[in-house]
């Protein structure tokens, strides 16, 4: 099996490995980077579980080859909380009860993190949208759009 | 791990045609690879060699102009025909059907290319590709040719590309600034998920011109054979709508799975045809995804 040498971005630090081309990227963040908060549920893009940012743009990581990966940019929620604590986002998250199993979390936070950055003022329509590929068992998403939607303002109050 | 494949990134559309030909069909384009990964994880797919073409510059450009038409290169995501201004104003049914496609997760990855070679009955692009005549510029060792969309399916997952040939771009004729298109379709969850039946349709007010098309409802998705004549927009919908349902009719054969029954099929054909020829000529909004 070939090696494939790459290169690649994830939370702001420059990461060099060699991954076999079956590898996903994915597999890559939880088990090279140990980065374990994006979840393998479905392992076929139908979950959302893997949501990660590449090139700021949210994608399923158990669809992405860890080759793919090369010369991008990649978020993962590891980079959501800065050094002083907890996000907005993810504060909104627990102050809106928006968590429960938490299984979904990672992927919501940064699903939602690929909205605000692309549109910091999102409609609930919007928010659903950007989230409809993100599957929730237990809080039934009422609570995350609310979360979501309390982040915007403040993340906006804030600028 | 996914599997046991190689990998290969082409610099060059050549490159990429070189090595889909030297594997002698034991390799696959890796495009999205939201239907590929998830057909290799199942056994479905089993391909030796992938072969990335995203690398290619000249696949990634997606133009639109009102003289010359658009054309969408082969690793344009489907988000970015979402949110193209030129295809929402020119072609709002193919940026509908776009947007049906997936999540927003799964559109930033995969492409139209790989929606239509991937050769699902149920494909969301095909139907307005369909009726907008769209055209596949294909390359291979042998050179370059173009492949109209209509001639493209062959079976259910299966199209008339021969192994080493390579989409490199959908080209879409320009339509004239009357022209109408709208795509719609039922699925089981308002989320994402797989069309149950999909219909796209283009008309022209100014020349009656109406072509439809209808996916998930036979081995590939299907054109409808034209009326013939001119459709006036005031024309009346039922009676319109039943003389195109018999003309479906005759292309469609809806199949039972896990999705609906073929009954279901049959009898959401005439409810479709009917919204859509609303959507068409009285340009009601009869859309059901979440928006």
């Amino acid at each position: 099996m070939t090696l494939h040498p790459i290169r690649l971005t994830v939370n702001g630090k420059s990461e060099e490995a060699s991954v076999p081309a079956a590898m996903t990227l994915l597999e890559f963040l939880r088990e090279r980077l140990y980065l374990t908060g994006a979840k393998e549920g479905c392992g076929a893009g139908e979950c959302g579980a893997c949501t990660v940012l590449l090139d700021g743009l949210p994608v399923t990581a158990c669809l992405v080859l860890a080759v793919e990966g090369d010369g991008r940019e990649v978020r993962t929620v590891e980079g959501e909380a800065k050094a002083t604590g907890l996000s907005v986002l993810q504060r909104a998250f627990i102050e809106e009860g928006a968590i429960q199993c938490g299984f979904c979390t990672p992927g919501m936070i940064m699903s939602a993190r690929g909205l605000l950055d692309r549109n910091p003022n999102p409609t609930d329509a919007e928010i659903v949208e950007a989230i409809a590929g993100n599957l929730c068992r237990c809080t039934g998403y009422e609570a995350i759009v609310a979360a979501i939607r309390r982040a915007a303002k403040e993340e906006r109050d804030r600028r | 791990m996914l599997g046991e494949f190689e990998y290969a990134r082409a610099k060059t559309v050549r490159g990429g045609c070189a090595l889909l030909a030297e594997a002698g069909g034991k390799a696959t384009i890796l495009a999205g690879g939201t239907d590929l990964l998830v057909n290799i994880r199942a056994g479905k797919a089993s391909p030796r060699l992938l072969v990335d073409l995203k690398g290619v510059k000249s696949l990634d450009r997606l133009t639109v102009s009102p003289k010359t038409g658009a054309s969408i290169g082969a690793s344009v995501p489907l988000n970015t025909i979402v949110e193209n201004r030129g295809i929402r104003t020119r072609y709002p049914g193919l940026a509908e059907a776009a947007w049906t496609v997936g999540s927003y997760q799964i559109r930033n990855r995969a492409t139209i290319a790989g929606n239509l070679c991937n050769a699902s009955p149920a494909a969301d692009t095909a139907p307005p590709l369909l009726v907008l005549d769209a055209i596949l510029e294909v390359a291979s060792p042998r050179g370059e040719r173009e492949v109209p969309v209509r001639s493209l399916f062959v079976d259910s997952k299966k199209t008339s590309l021969s192994f080493d040939e390579v989409v490199t771009a959908i080209r879409i004729p320009p339509v004239p600034a009357t022209t109408r298109t709208a795509f719609l379709k039922k699925q089981r969850v308002k989320g994402h998920d797989l069309a149950i039946l999909n219909v796209a349709g283009r008309y022209d007010p100014a020349t009656g011109d109406l072509q439809i098309a209808i996916g998930s409802c036979a081995k590939t998705p299907v054109l409808v054979p034209p009326l013939g004549e001119p459709v006036p927009p005031d024309a009346p919908i039922p009676e319109l709508a039943r003389r195109l349902e018999a003309l479906a009719i005759q292309v469609v054969h809806p199949i039972s799975d896990l999705r609906a029954t073929a009954e279901y099929r049959r009898a959401l054909l005439p409810v479709f045809i009917r919204r859509l020829l609303e959507a068409l000529l009285q340009q009601s909004d009869h859309r059901e995804a979440i928006r």
